[in-house]
């Protein structure tokens, strides 16, 4: 029997918002994609494009972003920069030919522990349909 | 608005384009109008051009304003003097479009300092690849000459860049321009762009009563043509890099030296991630990848270098053409550059060097951003 595709989903959530919001989803005891593994970090502005073209190439299946809403911002405007970001480095991937469905941003608040059951597991089955990243079994990387 | 000039003066060329600009700063310098000049000038050896900043007019004369080949960026020589600040020197630099626009670049970086420094730019014919005049400079001299003599652009023996570039007359940021492809030969269009220009051609006494309407539609006209070269360039360039395996074989025989971004003008970060410490993979990373995959090639992370790069810089890219000049194994690394670095551009709306206080787009935001940006992250909200 061969073993369902289980995607690794490379997850930076920031502190005030998304990770709180996935804590809220935990503590309400609701389910989410285990695929998803999350690393807080202070602001969505904190992660460096680089990160994901790192995480991407060294063969994360997805890599997902979540930030508080625009206007939000615990630090008043780190996720304006997030969203700009955002915006090149999937313009360069799309250029590239590269898979840029496998990144995702999503604005998920504190509140919103539904919202991030809801986008994780969308995200999840989307990965899953997708299949592996062709980035890990490359070896001229 | 900025003001537009549409009147030049007309210079004779008797004695060729090269003298005429010459005779010209040397006259600046004479006056006093100028301080120094930055120009760039044939190496002892021979073989090659570096910048020099000149102050004593007598050794114009061995300078040579519109070399061959382009070395160094001017808009690296003007960062290294003029980056701690403006100085009591007037300095004017005689530099390529592509410079000037790297200039300004630096500038919104904080990297070049544009308050004592008048911009002179010229209608430039493209600059040869180092590698063709590097193995003759003699030829490669001549090339030149004959390419300046062309009223229209010859794409043959200049960079593939400069083969595609659509941006070489009067920009914007230009105090002076030198319209070197106006309606004869025996003529040079002097066009001031601004007010420090105008001072300087009133200081020389020269009055910009010419219509440059000629030129101009002569510049349009070329210009048109070198924007249908690019697209059809470009489409050739998507092929060489679209999906994962072309961008692989591609980048595949990269020896990651890192010369692309040591050289590139508008590559400025104050602490380089590539050269970190952080950048360098630890010996159990590597081992992890060699498991996973099978095997590895080292040093790893070439192509994230490339990629991460196209991040931190395409915004600013303007096509100059030094990484490939650069490149140990000829990886056409300024086309890709400039093929993502127009479709990054074009996302936030923004053309690199153009306007001097425009912040670089990854150093502001909106709060309600542009219909491309939010297209492109329209899953955000859902």
């Amino acid at each position: 029997m061969s073993k369902e595709f289980m995607p690794k989903i490379i997850s930076f959530l920031c502190k005030w918002c998304t990770y709180s919001g996935a804590d809220l989803a935990g503590t309400n005891r609701m389910k989410y994609p285990p695929s998803i593994l999350p690393l807080r970090v202070m602001c969505s502005s904190r992660v460096n494009p680089v990160f994901l073209i790192k995480s991407f190439l060294h063969g994360a299946d997805g890599v997902l972003i979540g930030g508080c809403h625009p206007g939000d911002c615990h630090y008043q405007s780190g996720n304006y920069y997030t969203r700009r970001r955002f915006a090149i480095l999937t313009t360069i991937f799309d250029s590239l030919g590269l898979e840029s469905e496998r990144l995702k941003l999503s604005w998920i608040s504190a509140a919103e522990g539904t919202k991030f059951v809801r986008v994780s597991t969308e995200f999840n089955e989307k990965i899953k349909s997708m299949g592996e990243n062709p980035a890990k079994k490359k070896i001229f990387l | 608005m900025k003001k537009s000039y549409t009147k030049g003066a007309k210079i004779s060329n008797s004695k060729g384009s090269r003298k005429t600009i010459l005779n010209f700063l040397k006259g600046l310098l004479k006056k006093g109008s100028l301080d120094a000049v930055l120009i760039p000038m044939r190496v002892p050896a021979g073989d090659s051009y570096a910048w020099v900043l000149i102050k004593d007019k007598k050794l114009l004369d061995d300078a040579n304003p519109i070399a061959p080949i382009m070395p160094v960026q001017g808009a690296n020589a003007l960062s290294s003097c003029t980056k701690k600040g403006k100085g009591n020197l007037k300095i004017a630099a005689l530099m390529r479009p592509c410079e000037i626009r790297a200039a300004i670049e630096l500038s919104k970086l904080n990297q070049v300092n544009l308050e004592s420094v008048t911009l002179i730019s010229y209608d430039c014919p493209g600059a040869l690849p180092m590698s063709d005049y590097l193995q003759d400079p003699g030829e490669g001299e001549k090339v030149f000459d004959s390419l300046l003599k062309k009223r229209d652009r010859d794409v043959e023996s200049v960079k593939p860049v400069c083969g595609i570039c659509d941006n070489f007359s009067i920009l914007p940021a230009s105090d002076l321009h030198f319209g070197l492809s106006a309606d004869s030969r025996d003529n040079i269009l002097l066009i001031p762009n601004s007010k420090k220009g105008t001072g300087l051609l009133n200081k020389m006494d020269i009055k910009p009563s010419e219509d440059i309407s000629s030129w101009a539609k002569n510049i349009e006209e070329l210009k048109k043509v070198q924007e249908k070269k690019r697209k059809e360039r470009f489409e050739y360039v998507k092929d060489m890099v679209e999906g994962f395996d072309s961008l692989v074989k591609t980048f595949s025989a990269c020896v990651g030296c890192h010369n692309c971004e040591s050289v590139c003008p508008v590559c400025y970060c104050r602490q380089c991630y590539f050269e970190s410490e952080t950048a360098k993979p630890d010996i159990e990373s590597i081992l992890l990848k060699t498991k996973n995959r099978g095997s590895i090639s080292l040093p790893a992370d070439r192509i994230m270098f490339h990629v991460g790069r196209m991040v931190h810089m395409s915004l600013s890219c303007v096509s100059c053409g030094l990484c490939t000049d650069a490149c140990p194994v000829s990886i056409p690394v300024a086309e890709l550059f400039s093929y993502v670095g127009d479709r990054t551009q074009q996302t936030f709306e923004y053309r690199s060097g153009e306007e001097k206080g425009e912040p670089i787009p990854m150093k502001t935001y909106r709060k309600e951003e542009t219909k491309g940006i939010n297209e492109l992250v329209k899953g955000a909200e859902g």
